[in-house]
């Protein structure tokens, strides 16, 4: 070592900022479209996709009964949402959705910490919520039909047993893994067992929540699909999915799913950006 | 000087080269008679139970040590010899199964104020920038000083290691060398008495890590607490001990506390060319050289 101490601290480390002598972030020149690079890509690769559908449709080599056109496809969206067929099924398939899922996280979150933060809690009731976390959900439809009927309520279960067990072992999950130096940390600078959980456990475990919010999404929307479909309530989009069905209206049956993806990618990206926000230093890709 | 352990009893020499550390010494309190033991471990054997296995593993068997005020104490020795053992033990996360670990006289039930740690993983906070993970070693006691006045303490103890201007930054912004100066940051804020530190240059590359030895000599010139110093580098623990206790694993043992008699500031100046400091660590590589072929299967 030639150098000295002073000099070394600000030579010898790479740092993002400049402290003092030259930048290291430098302006970069980037073209002012840059940004709508992607958006671009996606609207014209959509366009594409959506062209060859029509050509092979228009071609007729399948059956237009399984495969409508496109423009068919649009053409009953349009009038669906004109006429009122879609907007109070998806209205109602959406508000059956949201309120499941704040139920869920209501009943998931706190219970999902407790369980993380309490072994005995965690002994007790793992097993009830291991076996309903794998339980594929279908089977649970039969017994709450006979306990619930077919009407709203029985719906709203099926979304909230769906959402619920996800967000609850996540939870339990992000309590279980808070890095014990960080414990460590806690205790030797003073945290009392409040501080602990506020400062550091929770922290911690926010994006642990996101993710499993973002899972019970996935698996509410299924809940959701099922309770509608099998539950025979008359409403919803899985309503409109079997009606369709039952009707060989094949336009309105890819419209409907087209809503519902387009629906489910909404609200898995919005998720995806939550948990970006919440825990930059976890470096998610984007 | 190098001193040998008779038995598990080693006392203490006279502290020689103890404070002839370079820089300029910090007004304030410097504390009490320099020969005073402010850490005292008597036949300490330390482990831990498994329960499931209805065993415990010894990781310290009969250890003796005292650790004078002001003095810059290093451990070192293989991994898995129980060093990390010791220093938990006094900042109060491991209780000894035997023997006794004393702080100012007094038992040590658990950590404290006097007493604060520097990790080898960090462990900063990494929802909270850098200012705030200095603030955090403050903010959870109960006699904290007033918010202009721990504003200032965690300016100073920035500027102390030369992060000012990052204030803001988020650890996961900085490199590792930088994080570990924001833990050193945060583990001097408070002024403690007593400095552990977790073989904290461990995770840093070697560039850094040299530029990291030389800067916390300095620091520690100015503050002058008593330091507690884990590593498994000979040459650092040489570099930066008053004394070093070698510790030998399996179950871990003191072999012998060595006096390092180099003059300070060592790695600002030629230390590591003379040829005591090569006499020094050959010896402490002569002690620990089986445990090392021996240990590093573990490893």
């Amino acid at each position: 070592m030639t150098t000295t101490a002073s000099a070394a601290a600000t030579t010898t480390e790479p740092a993002g900022r400049p402290t003092g002598g030259s930048k290291v972030i430098e302006d970069l020149q980037v073209s002012r479209f840059a940004p709508f690079r992607n958006a671009a890509i996606t609207v014209v690769n959509l366009g594409v996709f959506f062209v060859i559908w029509e050509l092979v449709a228009r071609a007729g080599l399948l059956n237009p009964l399984f495969f409508p056109r496109i423009s068919d496809t649009f053409q009953a969206m349009y009038d669906g949402f004109r006429d009122g067929t879609i907007a109070p099924q998806l209205g109602h398939s959406l508000s059956n959705l949201l309120i499941g899922l704040l139920i869920s996280a209501a009943i998931g979150i706190p219970v999902g910490l407790f369980m993380g933060a309490s072994r005995t809690a965690d002994l007790i009731l793992s097993p009830y919520v291991w076996a309903m976390t794998s339980l594929p959900r279908v089977a649970l439809i039969p017994l709450l039909i006979l306990i619930l009927g077919f009407g709203n309520e029985m719906q709203l279960t099926i979304i909230v047993l769906s959402a619920v067990f996800p967000i609850m072992v996540n939870c339990m999950a992000g309590v279980k893994t808070v890095d014990p130096s960080l414990l460590r940390a806690g205790r030797v600078f003073g945290a009392g067992r409040l501080q602990t959980y506020s400062k550091i456990i929770l922290p911690f475990t926010l994006p642990f929540v996101i993710s499993g919010i973002n899972q019970g999404i996935a698996r509410g929307l299924v809940g959701m699909l099922i309770g509608e479909l099998l539950g025979g309530g008359g409403s919803g989009l899985g309503f409109l999915l079997d009606r369709a069905g039952d009707q060989f209206d094949a336009p309105m049956l890819y419209a409907t799913l087209l809503i519902l993806a387009v629906m489910s990618v909404a609200l898995v990206q919005l998720m995806r950006w939550l948990e970006r926000r919440v825990a930059p230093w976890r470096d998610l890709p984007a | 000087m190098a001193e040998t352990a008779t038995g598990a009893q080693l006392q203490a020499a006279a502290p020689s080269g103890a404070r002839a550390r370079a820089g300029g010494g910090r007004p304030g309190p410097v504390p009490g008679p320099l020969a005073a033991p402010v850490i005292v471990a008597r036949s300490v054997t330390a482990g831990y139970e498994n329960r499931r296995k209805k065993t415990r593993l010894i990781a310290l068997r009969d250890v003796s040590l005292e650790i004078r005020r002001g003095e810059f104490l290093a451990i070192v020795g293989p991994s898995g010899c129980g060093k990390s053992t010791f220093i938990n033990m006094v900042a109060g996360f491991v209780k000894p199964l035997e023997g006794t670990v004393e702080v100012d006289g007094q038992p040590v039930r658990g950590t404290g104020a006097d007493r604060a740690m520097v990790f080898q993983d960090y462990a900063l906070l990494p929802w909270r920038t850098v200012e705030r993970n200095v603030l955090f070693a403050m903010e959870n006691r109960r006699d904290k000083p007033s918010k202009s006045e721990q504003s200032a303490r965690v300016a100073e103890a920035l500027s102390l290691v030369g992060l000012t201007g990052f204030e803001k930054s988020y650890p996961h912004e900085l490199s590792g060398g930088m994080r570990q100066r924001v833990g050193i940051a945060r583990a001097l804020v408070t002024k403690p008495d007593i400095l552990l530190m977790d073989e904290p240059f461990g995770a840093v590359d070697a560039m850094t890590r040299e530029a990291m030895q030389a800067e916390f000599e300095r620091i520690i010139a100015q503050t002058r607490q008593t330091v507690v110093f884990i590593t498994h580098s000979i040459d650092e623990a040489v570099m930066l001990g008053d004394r070093v206790a070698v510790i030998s694993s399996r179950p871990g043992t003191i072999k012998e506390v060595v006096e390092v008699d180099l003059p300070r500031p060592r790695l600002t100046g030629d230390a590591k060319s003379s040829p005591r400091f090569t006499e020094l660590r050959e010896h402490i590589w002569s002690l620990l050289q089986d445990e090392a072929l021996g240990a590093k299967e573990a490893e």
